[in-house]
């Protein structure tokens, strides 16, 4: 992990290869506000470098959704830039829209996985939904299903399996894409604390290779226990960006 | 999944890990695929799929039944129009040669099919054979009758062109009357005419009915399924993608409707084949009442599937712009 240890501030060294040192998501002073007069965020400002691993914290309402809504493009900022790989969110419109998505893997802590389908179906969709091949699909859904332990569930239905491997269906189906952003809204939520260490080490795997991971979490102890680059808000303000050294 | 492979996956650009023929061949597995999921959630509620498939049925049944109603009255009117020949009554004063020369005459229009000569002999015997009428004629001293001829307009012509022959044989020389059945038959030409556009204006209207029940299946198949939409959307499905399902559950409503439309009108044609045929038996075998044709058979659950298409088209269009 050393040689691929998030540094603070931007640029860091390049210690992993070319795609690093380069800023993937980049947010510039971003501010959302919802209907009623609501500050979600305010003058929001941080980068997170390529295949870095970071948490994003605070108490309840403090933002983290509304964060990784943006980088969705589930919502779209009220004032500011997000930019990711150079691309410019706020701007992307129509078709531009499941392309980027394509990009982005998401992993929800309600799992959101389509029941009436098995679990190969489900991991299958990203793969489906770029035109990739059929015997291709079958190979790469194995495989992200052997990396998270659920390959002989795969013809099982969701609602059979535990909360617990229900979301590692999910984070199958995120990685399936192999994308460039892995992000993730509150994975162990609904998890006990040994299944959520399970959950944050294959999060932690999937950083090594090379992709940027974001989670949101207000799970303080594990996030403590994970030691990688923590970002806290606060009234949907950025009030302390931690390196992984600096995380007691 | 070793750690190799997934540095390797990570590394490959996803917009170019799908070659062009690689991406048809997926667009075309995911139509099949969209074609069989939607006809199975068709059959995984059967009641409300019959019932939809009933009523776009019904719908597109009743022009049918108009159209085939309109094209027999047609038809009708054209196998009655054909029995009443004009009947031309000559001067008293015209000699066999002049009417036989005036019967060729006319039988040379255009307008003409055939010129019959009835003489004032066979006037008196047909008059003979009518009851109270023979006392009388022995009476008469000579033969009061005149040659008639009994023009057949050609079959098909419309109102005014039989209006203009009756029109130019009163204006002959040797004319004393003619009789015509014109005036009835301009007015089933007029009726006719109105049925026409009552049969368009029922179809249009019947097409838009149909375009919303379509529409309103669909959008409550949506609403019900607002959640999956949510996910196919949050993993990077485009708008045609999440759509394709729901398209082809139009086109399956509307094909079947149109099937079931189609198969009530050859019933009610079957229903009426057997008065039809008394009606033509009645009119010695002269009548031939049509049935709809084929082509339109045909066309029908093509043009309902495509009704079908556009309703889930303009709702899943309208309802997707609502999702994530």
């Amino acid at each position: 992990m050393g040689d691929l240890a998030p540094c603070i501030p931007y640029p860091c060294r390049d210690t992993a290869g070319s795609r690093r040192g380069r800023a993937v998501i980049q947010f510039d002073k971003v501010s959302k506000h919802y209907d009623g007069g609501h500050e979600a965020l305010s003058q929001l400002s941080f980068t997170i470098p390529t295949g870095e691993m970071a948490f994003v914290t605070g108490h309840s309402g403090a933002g983290k959704s509304t964060l990784l809504k943006l980088l969705g493009v589930i919502e779209r900022p009220s004032h500011g830039a997000i930019t990711m790989d150079g691309q410019n969110l706020a701007k992307v419109r129509g078709r531009g829209i499941p392309k980027l998505r394509q990009r982005i893997g998401m992993v929800f802590q309600d799992h959101r996985l389509l029941m009436d389908r098995s679990v190969f179906a489900n991991v299958e969709l990203p793969l489906a939904i770029a035109g990739i091949a059929r015997v291709e699909r079958g190979r790469r859904v194995r495989a992200a299903l052997e990396k998270v332990g659920l390959l002989s569930y795969e013809r099982q239905l969701p609602a059979t399996l535990s909360t617990g491997e229900q979301q590692r269906v999910g984070i199958a189906r995120a990685i399936v894409g192999r994308p460039s952003l892995l992000i993730a809204d509150e994975p162990t939520g609904n998890l006990d604390p040994q299944l959520a260490v399970e959950i944050m080490g294959l999060f932690a795997e999937f950083q090594q290779v090379g992709t940027t991971v974001l989670i949101a979490s207000h799970d303080l102890p594990l996030i403590k226990r994970m030691r990688k680059r923590v970002v806290v808000l606060d009234h949907g303000r950025l009030v302390a960006d931690l390196a992984a050294e600096e995380v007691l | 999944m070793a750690a190799a492979d997934v540095r390797r996956d990570a590394e490959t650009p996803p917009r170019n890990e799908a070659s062009h023929t690689r991406r048809v061949s997926s667009w075309r597995e995911h139509h099949g695929w969209s074609a069989g999921a939607s006809l199975r959630r068709l059959a995984a509620r059967p009641l409300g799929s019959l019932l939809t498939i009933a009523v776009m049925g019904l719908a597109l049944a009743l022009p049918l039944a108009f159209y085939l109603l309109l094209g027999n009255v047609q038809q009708l009117g054209k196998a009655l129009g054909q029995d009443q020949a004009i009947n031309v009554f000559l001067q008293p004063d015209q000699a066999a040669s002049q009417a036989q020369l005036l019967a060729k005459q006319l039988g040379d229009r255009s307008d003409v099919a055939s010129v019959a000569i009835k003489t004032p002999q066979q006037g008196l015997d047909e008059l003979a054979k009518l009851q109270g009428f023979s006392g009388a004629l022995d009476a008469l001293e000579q033969n009061p009758l005149p040659f008639v001829l009994m023009v057949q307009p050609k079959p098909g012509l419309d109102a005014p062109t039989v209006e203009r022959l009756v029109s130019d044989l009163r204006e002959m020389h040797s004319v004393a009357q003619v009789q015509d059945s014109g005036t009835w038959r301009q007015r089933l030409d007029a009726l006719l005419g109105v049925g026409d556009r009552v049969v368009i204006a029922l179809a249009l209207m019947l097409a838009l009915a149909a375009l919303l029940v379509v529409g309103n299946t669909v959008r409550v198949d949506i609403a019900s399924r607002h959640e999956e939409i949510g996910v196919l959307l949050l993993v990077g499905a485009s708008g045609a993608f999440v759509r394709r399902p729901y398209l082809y559950a139009g086109i399956w409503y509307g094909l079947f409707s149109g099937i079931l439309a189609a198969l009530l009108a050859l019933a009610i044609e079957f229903a009426l084949s057997g008065p039809v045929a008394r009606l033509s038996q009645a009119y010695d075998g002269k009548l031939h009442l049509g049935g709809l044709p084929l082509w339109l058979l045909a066309v029908v659950p093509l043009a309902a599937a495509v009704l079908g298409w556009l309703g889930a088209r303009l709702v899943s269009a309208w309802q997707l712009r609502k999702a994530v």
